[in-house]
């Protein structure tokens, strides 16, 4: 079978991706050491965790940040290998570099490929020599004003000042002609300067309305690679994902075939290895081009687990340990249809601000084909200080018309009193339309979801919940409460009460 | 026995009488009887006609937060002073009352009592998961108080600033 796998795995991260990592470890026997901020004591990972180590203050840069604090931890505890998650120092390729020289194995790619893929510059210039597609653009960091401005007449308006050093739309900026080029690049330096220390820029062509279709990539240390097929992560708000599904309505057998060649093909040419995500857009005539490789495990690796069969975090870790992949392209294969929903602490009726606060009841969704993977429960309190996501929300069914309805039932099931989710906007999105046809691209929530409000209440669930509560106050205290005091005026309940109507 | 709350915000009045397993319901058809059970501390079962509705429930200091067949609702008890819940307060007799929108941290107040502020000028930022939000003034005033500084920690509730028009 293989290499012997580690005794101890540190999961350098928390919520609902530790709690994922951790689950994984249990399988295989594996002991899972958890870190903890002074604001995750209570945590649900902390909680799940065979230990659990103390790492510092709140703030991330204190704690689940500190480079210094996490190799510690992962050798005082003794782990062969250290788990990263994504966000925090998935992508820090210094930090992987440290792992490998303090003798921990960092559960990921090699810190070599990790760098080149981590330059979107270099990433683009590898991409064009392996002969893969890439967006036209300029094939180097931006010198001048001058230099840009004869680079945009040549790619073609629209294009868009994207920042080398990073994403996450960080000095990104579409400009539509050459009179907006100057200022558009001045505030993409400046923002790029802020967010990533680095203000280099370059341009690239403005694919307009694409769909973002990413590949599925697993490469063990002895150059075996294998694609596990696409997802679609077009439903975006502010270039954050918060639907995705496999496969894609946009993808047949044959492009899927190509596509998935060249993730491997791109995977190869950058000495990739462990599990990672090509990023394609797929403009409307089926044209694909190279966006990024995302050197980590992704928050929607769900939807591909359910529609392969293959757990990705457990390929990571046999993976890591050395072991030869024991997958085959031609036995892997997609079946039926999955969908994610990610649930935020976030309120949708009041501009998706962070809505952290005291979870007063959770109760999962559960049934055939519904997965949660959660890092929260009743009682906890979320805290201020990290990424608001709280929980995915997986659904799998035969196909995709099945999936829409299963994930619509299970978001009606989802009981979360205390904070606010966006599982009413999530509802109408699935239910809209252009996303029900299998139509969305990246535009669908600017063009449809713009300016949305939740809908009004049924007034018949509401004289239920009315009298729930006039029942359960009447259990708690046993005096009559009559309106404010003071507030006397001649009512009639029966004038009040109006027309009852039950269950409409 | 009437009780009058305060449901998603609306004042709404409900007559009930105590029963043993059931909720009466008063209106101006006549009486009104829901089967009523308790699952568990967060669940309520509701028969009426044949039909069933589960009820989720929980309780903090200020609200009763209701899950009914898919749906939330927020019951409080209703009082003198509704204002001061989320963002800024309307202008009542010249004064602004700002709040943040979020609970969260503040990280600077740029203004002090005293100063002299124009329509939309920054007057505090509060941070929570990451997000920064600019506080701004309504409109032109003077700043009468300030109630909080870099650090503490504040929630949509107690305002952070009151500022006078004019």
């Amino acid at each position: 079978m293989g290499e012997k796998l580690f005794d101890k795995i540190l999961v350098a991260n928390r919520g609902e991706i530790a709690v994922r990592v951790i689950r994984a470890c249990r399988e295989l026997g594996i002991r899972s050491v958890a870190v903890y901020s002074e604001a995750d004591r209570a945590s649900l990972h902390c909680q799940m965790a065979d230990e659990a180590v103390p790492i510092g203050p709140a703030p991330s840069l204190e704690s689940y940040l500190n480079q210094d604090r996490i190799i510690e931890a992962a050798r005082a505890a003794g782990c062969g290998a250290v788990h990263p998650g994504y966000g925090f120092l998935a992508e820090n390729a210094e930090f992987c570099g440290r792992c490998e020289k303090e003798g921990v194995v960092f559960i990921g790619p090699n810190s070599k490929a990790m760098d080149l893929v981590g330059d979107k510059v270099r990433a683009r210039q590898a991409m064009e020599k392996a002969g893969v597609p890439i967006i036209p653009g300029m094939k180097s960091v931006a010198v001048g004003d001058e230099e840009c401005a004869a680079q945009a007449r040549k790619i073609g308006y629209p294009v868009m000042v994207k920042a080398s050093a990073g994403g996450g739309g960080k000095g990104m900026r579409i400009v539509c002609g050459e009179d907006e080029l100057r200022p558009a690049l001045e505030a993409g330096r400046r923002e790029a300067k802020s967010a990533f220390g680095d203000d280099s820029v370059y341009l690239e062509k403005y694919i307009e309305e694409p769909r973002h279709v990413e590949f599925q990539v697993l490469a063990d240390n002895f150059g075996n690679t294998v694609h596990l097929f696409e997802r679609e992560c077009s439903i975006q708000r502010r270039h954050q994902k918060i639907i995705e599904e496999s496969p894609s309505p946009a993808v047949d057998d044959a492009l899927r075939a190509r596509m998935g060649e060249t993730a491997r093909k791109v995977m190869t040419a950058a000495g990739y290895n462990n599990a990672g995500t090509v990023e394609f857009l797929l403009d409307r005539n089926k044209k694909f081009y190279f966006l990024e490789v995302n050197a980590r495990l992704q928050v929607e690796h769900p939807v591909t687990e359910m529609v392969t069969g293959v757990d990705l975090v457990l390929q990571q870790i046999f993976i890591a340990s050395g072991r030869k992949l024991a997958l085959r392209q031609e036995a892997l294969g997609q079946r039926g249809h999955a969908l994610e929903c990610r649930i935020y602490a976030e309120d949708p009726t009041n501009r998706f601000l962070p809505s952290p606060g005291r979870i007063l009841y959770l109760k999962e969704p559960a049934g055939p084909g519904v997965r949660h993977d959660c890092g929260i429960y009743s009682g906890w309190d979320v805290p201020i200080h990290y990424d608001p996501i709280l929980a995915k929300l997986i659904v799998w069914a035969g196909d995709r018309e099945e999936a829409c309805r299963r994930m619509l039932a299970a978001l009606d099931d989802y009981v979360l009193l205390g904070i606010r989710t966006p599982i009413p906007f999530l509802k109408d999105v699935i239910r809209h339309p252009a996303f029900r046809e299998g139509k969305a691209t990246t535009g669908f929530i600017k063009e449809h979801m713009e300016g949305w409000t939740e809908a009004a209440k049924d007034e018949g669930k509401k004289r239920l919940a009315l009298a729930a509560a006039a029942y359960l106050t009447l259990d708690r205290k046993p005096a009559s409460r009559p309106a404010a005091a003071g507030a006397r005026e001649a009512y009639s309940p029966w004038k009040s009460l109006g027309r009852w109507r039950q269950g409409e | 026995m009437e009780y009058e709350f305060l449901i998603d915000g609306d004042k709404e009045k409900i007559a009930v009488e105590p029963g043993k397993g059931a909720i009466k319901v008063i209106g101006p058809e006549g009486a009104l009887e829901l089967d009523a059970r308790r699952i568990s501390d967060n669940c309520l079962s509701l028969l009426h006609d044949g039909r069933s509705h589960q009820v989720f429930h929980a309780r903090d200091k200020e609200r009763l937060l209701l899950w009914v067949d898919g749906e939330a609702f927020e019951v409080r008890e209703p009082s003198e002073d509704e204002g001061g819940r989320r963002a800024e307060e309307g202008v009542r007799q010249g004064l602004w009352r700002i709040a943040s929108p979020m609970p969260g941290k503040v990280i600077k107040v740029v203004v002090a009592e005293g100063d002299k502020v124009r329509k939309n000028q920054t007057l505090a930022v509060v941070e929570a998961m990451k997000m920064e939000n600019e506080l701004k003034a309504p409109g032109d005033g003077t700043v009468k108080k300030v109630h909080a500084s870099a650090g503490d920690l504040v929630d949509t509730n107690n305002p952070i600033l009151e500022v006078e028009a004019g």
